[in-house]
């Protein structure tokens, strides 16, 4: 009996977040939904994969029809129905070629939201683990998952798709890592307590940075940030005094008005000997001068200048998508290939039937024709012989099959496995 | 022998110039592939230079044409030295194909024949050439990473992140090393002009004969020296201390490129 993989499942393009949301498998809950999942008749092996953005279940199923209808209505017994969410139109169904393709492209952070986003692999193997302590791995899911994994891998090492920040605050340390070489020796200057400038800081604490300023027109809010996050708290008035000793200048106030002027900074840099500074302005109105980034050592980058530069760099990964996809076209390739080697296994069985059956055909043809005298010996005599016969006839065909299905990338696997059934006629036993 | 060495040096040369380009701007992971090309190439170069040594003497290594081939390896000796504590594949990058091309030369310009004056042979000449020519080669570096400087200042100061951006080493290192080569390239071109002063002394009577070069030699060593005081003191840094690096070496490269054909001197080889 052929198994073949199923994929059904939703989601970011296929299905709104309260769907995805309604049909989600809590990591609680997991192991008992993939029992449930496995008393369904057509599904021998299941994995279900459970983030925000998508709910997948990966089935070897025996009949993909079946299957498409019971794990449709095996998502559908979560939340979705008590709400009343029909999934059909939400969901999508894949077999065979395309299923695997599909769990590959996931793997490899093709099917993201943001293309090339490191998580899903790891989301990945984790569902994977759980599906297998569950016990509903059996050796199809195995071998696609570690594929899929082995894929993954070999996209981002060979091509760019993770490259690039794409977060505002990963852009912004990424420019800081082109203008300065080490952080733990550098100032950060955070002024104003929003939450972007928060974020912003504690990326850059995690690159090393360890001196820390926080100010605040409001000194109170200033000092609870601070606490937070492990700064020095400043008074508002008294930060000009302060920023000749900022590397980084981090400004994300509300405040309708310029904080530092470009004669400031003049001034700032000729009494730090023109060390670099960086200013990076995620104001929800401009904080800095923009003639601050005309001054030399100096470089300023405002929110917009960030998220275009975020924006440059998605572009760049789709770029890069492009040869992943070519990637991830060879893997398929060649993991259908192991796939119909495991058709090789009941052809062997059935090449050696098809054999015994002559064989005994003509013995016993022979037993009621000429050699009907022989005795019980020489019967069983005549038996052996044609059973060691018809075993080395067999022995050097299924010797050479066996070790080709053992290679994962033997092209010519399936052709010897095609020509042996038709030579022999062994299609429909 | 030898012209074998030259051939083998400038292959592995124009080999590693290659790999360089491709780890800089194709692929996303960082090689050590085109530093050993380099530096194999290196020691072919190496036993190039020994065998002339060896066979025809100091002034076969050092005088007009052939001193491309030394100059080229003090060059690749540097950088070597350099990229063992910094990445610098861009470096590696204008060092590599610099070299090929040097060699090239080296090749088609053949032997030159120059041989020093019985009588001018001492000490001071050769240790004058070697000094001067591995200040240059410091200098040539330092061109290198203020150009790699200005580049990636240009780029962020414009807001354009490209992925060769990504390749360059941050802007802090490259001041920092640009000022390691002045405070290397400083002194050794001062004990050139020193060796060789004292040399033109001893065998032409006189310390400093304005020559074209040596005048040359001197407003470099003047630029020079005021970019390092500037550094150190003034707090004279990034985009205007490699934009003055730059122009001090253009100084340099000027006249060894035109300045003894349009001011021919006893300097470079011709003694009379």
């Amino acid at each position: 009996m052929r198994k073949e993989i199923v994929i059904v499942g939703l989601n970011h393009r296929s299905a709104p977040i309260e769907v995805r949301e309604s049909v989600a498998f809590e990591s609680a809950y997991l192991h008992d939904a993939l029992t449930r999942l496995r008393n369904y008749s057509s599904i021998d092996e299941g994995v279900i994969l459970s983030t925000c953005n998508r709910v997948e279940v990966v089935a070897a199923a025996s009949d993909s029809t079946t299957a498409y209808s019971e794990i449709g209505r095996f998502l559908s017994e979560q939340k979705a129905q008590r709400h009343g969410i029909a999934l059909t139109e939400h969901t999508y169904q894949y077999r065979g070629v395309e299923a695997i393709r599909h769990l590959f492209r996931v793997a490899a952070s093709l099917d993201s939201m943001v293309v090339g986003e490191p998580q899903i692999l790891g989301q990945l193997k984790q569902h994977y683990d759980a599906a297998q302590q569950a016990g509903s791995v059996g050796t199809i899911l195995h071998r696609l998952f570690h594929r899929s994994f082995s894929v993954a891998k070999r996209v981002r090492s060979e091509t760019g798709i993770g490259s690039g920040a794409v977060s505002l605050s990963s852009v912004a340390v990424d420019l800081a890592k082109r203008i300065f070489d080490r952080f733990d020796d550098k100032t950060v200057m955070l002024i104003g307590a929003g939450k972007m400038g928060d974020l912003m800081a504690r990326h850059l604490q995690s690159h090393g940075v360890r001196s820390l300023m926080v100010t605040n027109r409001t000194f109170e809010r200033a000092v609870e940030l601070a606490e937070r996050i492990h700064g020095n708290p400043i008074r508002f008035e008294d930060f000009p005094q302060y920023l000749k000793m900022a590397d980084l200048v981090i400004g994300c106030t509300g405040a309708p008005e310029v904080l530092v002027n470009a004669a400031q900074v003049d001034r700032v840099l000729r009494e730090r000997k023109h060390k670099a500074m960086f200013f990076i302005d995620i104001g929800d109105r401009r904080n800095f001068d923009g003639k601050i980034n005309d001054l030399d050592n100096v470089y300023l980058y405002n929110i917009d200048d960030l998220r275009n530069v975020a924006e440059e760099n998605l572009q760049g990964r789709s770029n890069e998508a492009a040869k992943a996809e070519g990637i991830v076209s060879e893997e398929v390739q060649s993991f259908v290939r192991w796939i119909g080697s495991l058709e090789q296994v009941p052809t062997i069985t059935a090449l050696r039937q098809r054999f015994d059956d002559i064989r005994r055909g003509e013995i016993d043809k022979s037993l009621g024709g000429v050699l009907k005298t022989l005795s019980p010996e020489q019967r069983a005599a005549l038996e052996d012989m044609t059973t060691a016969m018809i075993n080395k006839f067999l022995h050097a065909p299924i010797t050479e099959l066996k070790r080709r299905g053992d290679r994962d990338n033997d092209d010519e696997a399936a052709l010897y496995l095609a020509a042996l059934k038709k030579l022999f006629d062994l299609e429909g036993k | 022998m030898e012209a074998t060495f030259i051939k083998l040096t400038a292959a592995i040369y124009l080999f590693a110039a290659a790999s360089y380009f491709y780890f800089v701007f194709r692929k996303d992971t960082v090689s050590r592939l085109p530093s050993f090309a380099l530096a194999s190439g290196f020691i072919f170069h190496t036993a190039a230079l020994l065998v002339r040594f060896v066979n025809e003497g100091f002034a076969a290594v050092a005088l007009i044409g052939e001193a491309l081939l030394f100059k080229s390896w003090l060059m690749v000796g540097v950088y070597l030295l350099i990229q063992v504590r910094y990445r610098l594949t861009v470096l590696g990058g204008i060092v590599a194909p610099l070299a090929f091309l040097m060699c090239l030369a080296a090749m088609a310009f053949g032997k030159s024949g120059a041989e020093i004056p019985p009588g001018l042979e001492s000490f001071w000449l050769p240790l004058h050439v070697t000094l001067a020519f591995l200040g240059n080669a410091v200098f040539a570096l330092a061109f290198g990473v203020s150009f790699i400087y200005l580049l990636e200042e240009r780029h962020l100061k414009h807001k354009k992140m490209t992925a060769l951006l990504k390749r360059f080493p941050p802007l802090e290192s490259l001041d920092r090393l640009n000022l390691m080569l002045l405070i290397w390239g400083f002194p050794l071109m001062t004990l050139g002009i020193i060796t060789g002063s004292l040399w033109a002394g001893i065998h032409w009577g006189d310390y400093w004969s304005w020559e074209p070069r040596q005048i040359a030699s001197g407003i470099a060593w003047l630029f020079y020296g005021a970019i390092l005081h500037g550094r150190i003191t003034a707090g004279l840094r990034g985009k205007k201390a490699a934009l003055l690096t730059m122009v001090g070496f253009c100084v340099v490269l000027g006249y060894f490129l035109w300045g003894d054909t349009v001011f021919p001197s006893r300097h470079g080889g011709r003694f009379q």
